[in-house]
């Protein structure tokens, strides 16, 4: 070939930057020059890690009702236990320390929302991938489901949920499943109905694959990405959630308080001065989903094309 | 005659990449364009056509950067010009037809609104005498009832319809340019001729100039004065019409000129450098595809047969509008038989893929339909092994590259993703496999374990006609296989085609809008107009000597591409 069909090398330049693209240029692409959605990816961090090792830092076991003393209740912040040990946060009227309770709460506070959110989303996924491929009556039923329960008020069904199967950390994570599937359902179907009319799905008709193998390796994973944008923010939405029916009482047991508990338990005292039972695991509660969000929004704006380019 | 409007002196445009070096789109290009002088630039995708044309109205993205040179325009070095100082430009001076009519206009806007909004913005005229005015530029582009289309909205008329009403548009200001980029490449071709035809009497008639941005060589040779041919940003060769497309001087144009099919003659392959693999994975990959059975049916008999297939999709009544019944194929009887390839022209809506469709078993026939494969009506076959060998037996190119590969999977595994899944290849084999297929298509073997992005199109093309053949097909269907590629590009995958069949003796059904296309690779033909065949028989008649007038109409309104006689 001669002089004028010397090329530029950007066309082959572009793949060999798509294959060395690692997690960490994802990473740096996606939180580059956004440092509220750093901060916020750090406070995930360190709450995740207060909870995981809540056992190991806590300086007391609020479970363990042998080391509560009725003589240690509701002492204020920075005051110190019969036992001698520091209350950074002060006591509850059980004489439970708080700053305890809080990383005890906020364990069972992200345990619940995290379980809730994954299986409620795989529900939601795999109900709205069927409703997609089969149509006909199968999706009649599937997307008529969905809009009963996108009719109800969350909270109201839920109530409904708990007040049938009662109260109990199961029993929360069931009644937040019913609430998350069916927005996930919604959105799945959307997706994967515009993938099934893409010619790599008429290919693997044609191979002769069963409509199970087309929906896991062919459909699944070209309509799964718009559910893990908002994946966090269903995260945060449970957080809130669980804490609410805890706060009415009808969330997980008084044994096993979450941070919504913590809050309710608060209540009773706040107008006798004493602030601290109730706005510390507040605290912790608003600054959590806080973080979650942010976090969320930015991925929710990379994974928006029409908005790449212009932050 | 010389009266220069435009001069390009040595532009330079560059784009910053990720790596902090710099992308030329345009390097050092010049050019001159003279009032009243048609002018086309042509080139395959990604030389930088375009961009030339937003430099001139200074709508070039905001990273792009000017390194050397600039665009003179009527004096006035519209490069260094500031953004406000466009507003006199844009219309008044210059106006610009974009690729797409019925998204260039407004939706939402009537078209008198859309045509007297542009009066009023770059001329004198107000009010009533907008409103003739308006409707005499409308007569002028040849618009039928111009008086009824001012209250009209963009999508109650046709892209033909919509794509003269932008015409008048951009001629409301009496520019002394026009930008038309790609102004026919969606519009079908008996559309295109006419509209072509409008938009040079317009100009001749006000002393326009035009700057035409094309891939269509046809285009090209009916309507411009002057071509100036652009290959990654640079400039290859320029001249009169006739010169550069009868004698190209440089072997991009001469490679260029000779991968455009030609309606009049076939030529045996295309005059293209072809990308052989790796000849001992291309025997392997041949031993497999040949060991399919041989099972043909009797001699002499057709190896596909089909009669009455016809189609009705139909639209369920809603609250808001009554059920409807759309017949998009009707009663299309013919036989294919082995070796050969038929061809189905039509322009778009014509029913044409719908047939194909119909016999992949990707659509479920009207009733009274029969189709006899291999001497066995099709829906007599009742085990599910059968089926399955019938199904896989049948396999189709597609027409879009970008979505016909499963994003998700490699290339080898797009390739035989099924084959295991069926358990008829191991792993081990199955990679063999993919490898050997990937030679054979013209691609590396390495390159079996890319994703799907790391292609072009024309590779991307490659494999889907790998993964094709991976079933050991005897028939394809071939939907429109190169309507989205780049003209060098389609000559490589036509002679692919060819050279598989000639190999394999496979049988095709080939779609395609485009009759030179068809004349190339077809023996019979069939023409479609509204779902019906209109006429069918040897290429060598149907598309010399027509007999039907819908198929003379199609032939006399292709842009002819024919070098020894361009003027």
């Amino acid at each position: 070939m001669s002089a004028d069909t010397t090329t530029t090398d950007a066309p082959s330049l572009s793949k060999s930057e798509a294959k060395q693209a690692t997690f960490i240029d994802t990473f740096a692409k996606i939180f580059g020059g956004h440092p509220a959605a750093i901060v916020g990816l750090i406070g995930i961090v360190i709450f995740v890690v207060l909870a995981v090792f809540a056992p190991l830092i806590a300086p007391q076991d609020p479970y363990d009702q042998a080391q509560l003393d009725i003589l240690d209740s509701l002492q204020p912040p920075g005051s110190h236990l019969w036992d001698g040990t520091p209350s950074l946060l002060g006591t509850d009227a059980l004489g439970r320390d708080i700053l305890s309770a809080v990383l005890y709460g906020l364990r069972i506070s992200l345990f619940v929302a995290l379980v809730a959110v994954i299986v409620g989303s795989a529900i939601g996924v795999f109900m709205g991938l069927l409703a997609a491929m089969k149509g006909g009556w199968v999706e009649t039923v599937i997307m008529r489901m969905v809009d009963l329960k996108m009719s109800f008020p969350g909270i109201l069904l839920a109530l409904m949920v708990l007040a049938i199967f009662g109260t109990g950390i199961d029993k929360v994570i069931i009644a937040l499943i019913i609430g998350a599937w069916a927005s996930e359902a919604r959105l799945v179907r959307a997706v994967a109905l515009s993938e099934l009319k893409k010619e790599y799905i008429d290919a693997a008709r044609l191979a002769g694959l069963s409509d199970w193998r087309i929906m896991a390796r062919f459909l699944f994973p070209n309509s799964i990405s718009p559910v893990l944008v908002v994946l966090p923010m269903s995260i945060s939405g449970a957080i809130g959630a669980e804490a609410t029916l805890s706060f009415l009482g009808v969330g997980v047991p008084i044994t096993e308080p979450s941070l919504g508990l913590l809050i309710a338990n608060g209540n009773d005292y706040i107008l006798s001065g004493k602030w601290w039972i109730s706005i510390f695991p507040g605290l912790v509660l608003v600054t959590l989903v806080l973080c979650i969000n942010v976090v969320a929004d930015r991925l929710r704006d990379h994974a928006n094309p029409y908005l790449r380019g212009k932050d | 005659m010389s009266d220069p409007l435009i001069e390009v002196d040595e532009l330079t445009i560059a784009y910053p990449m990720a790596d902090g070096r710099a992308f030329r789109a345009i390097d050092k290009f010049s050019m001159t364009v003279n009032r009243g002088q048609i002018v086309g630039i042509v080139g395959e995708s990604g030389a930088g056509k375009s961009t030339i044309g937003k430099a001139t109205l200074g709508l070039l993205d905001e990273n792009a950067v000017i390194d050397t040179g600039g665009v003179l325009l009527d004096e006035v070095m519209v490069t260094k010009l500031e953004e406000h100082a466009f507003t006199d430009i844009r219309g008044n001076k210059v106006g610009y037809i974009y690729q797409n009519p019925m998204t260039a206009l407004n939706p939402v806007l009537t078209i008198g609104e859309q045509i007297i909004e542009a009066i009023e913005a770059n001329t004198s005229k107000r009010g009533a005498e907008a409103r003739t005015y308006a409707i005499e530029l409308l007569k002028q582009a040849e618009v039928p009832l111009p008086e009824e289309r001012l209250s009209q909205y963009p999508h109650q008329l046709s892209g033909g319809l919509c794509q003269r009403i932008v015409f008048a548009i951009a001629i409301s200001a009496q520019p002394d340019l026009i930008i038309a980029d790609e102004p026919t490449t969606a519009l079908d071709v008996t559309v295109q001729k006419a509209v072509l035809g409008t938009l040079v009497k317009l100009t001749r008639r006000e002393n326009i100039a035009i700057i035409l941005i094309t891939h269509d060589m046809g285009v090209v040779a009916e309507m411009c004065d002057y071509v100036y041919v652009l290959r990654h940003g640079k400039l290859i060769e320029e001249g009169p019409t006739g010169q550069v497309l009868r004698h190209p001087s440089k072997p991009y144009s001469r490679e260029l000129m000779s991968a455009i099919p030609r309606i009049d003659t076939k030529v045996h392959r295309f005059a293209v450098p072809g990308g052989l693999g790796n000849a001992e994975d291309r025997e392997r990959a041949i031993d497999y595809l040949m060991a399919r059975k041989a099972d043909a049916g009797e001699k002499g008999a057709p190896l596909l047969s089909v009669s009455n297939l016809s189609k009705t999709f139909t639209a369920k009544a809603t609250a808001l509008k009554a059920a409807s019944a759309f017949k998009a194929v009707s009663n299309v009887s013919f036989d294919v038989f082995p070796g050969e390839t038929v061809g189905i022209v039509g322009e778009s809506g014509s029913g044409k893929s719908t047939v194909g469709r119909m016999i992949l078993g990707l659509h479920t026939p009207d009733r009274g339909y029969e189709i006899t494969y291999r001497g066995r009506n099709v829906d007599d076959l009742k085990t599910k092994a059968e089926k399955l060998a019938h199904r896989q037996s049948l396999q189709c190119i597609f027409q879009d590259p970008y979505s016909s590969l499963n994003p998700r999977m490699t290339a080898g595994d797009n390739i035989t993703y099924a084959l295991r899944a069926h358990g008829t290849l191991d792993k081990a084999k199955a990679r063999n496999l993919a490898g050997d297929l990937m030679e054979l298509v013209g691609l590396p073997r390495a390159a079996t374990r890319k994703m799907p992005h790391a292609f072009s199109g024309g590779e991307r093309q490659r494999i889907g006609i790998a993964r094709a053949l991976s079933f050991r097909p005897d028939f394809i269907f071939c939907d429109e296989p190169t309507s989205a590629l780049d003209v060098t590009v389609q000559a490589e995958i036509l002679n692919l085609l060819k050279d598989l069949q000639d190999q394999l003796g496979l049988t095709l059904l080939f779609v395609s809008h485009d009759l030179a296309v068809v004349r190339q690779m077809c023996n019979r033909v069939m023409v479609m107009k509204g779902g019906e065949v209109v006429e069918a028989g040897e290429c060598d008649k149907v598309l010399v000597s027509p007999d039907h007038p819908y198929t003379q109409g199609l032939l006399e309104s292709m842009p002819r591409f024919r070098p020894e006689e361009a003027a």
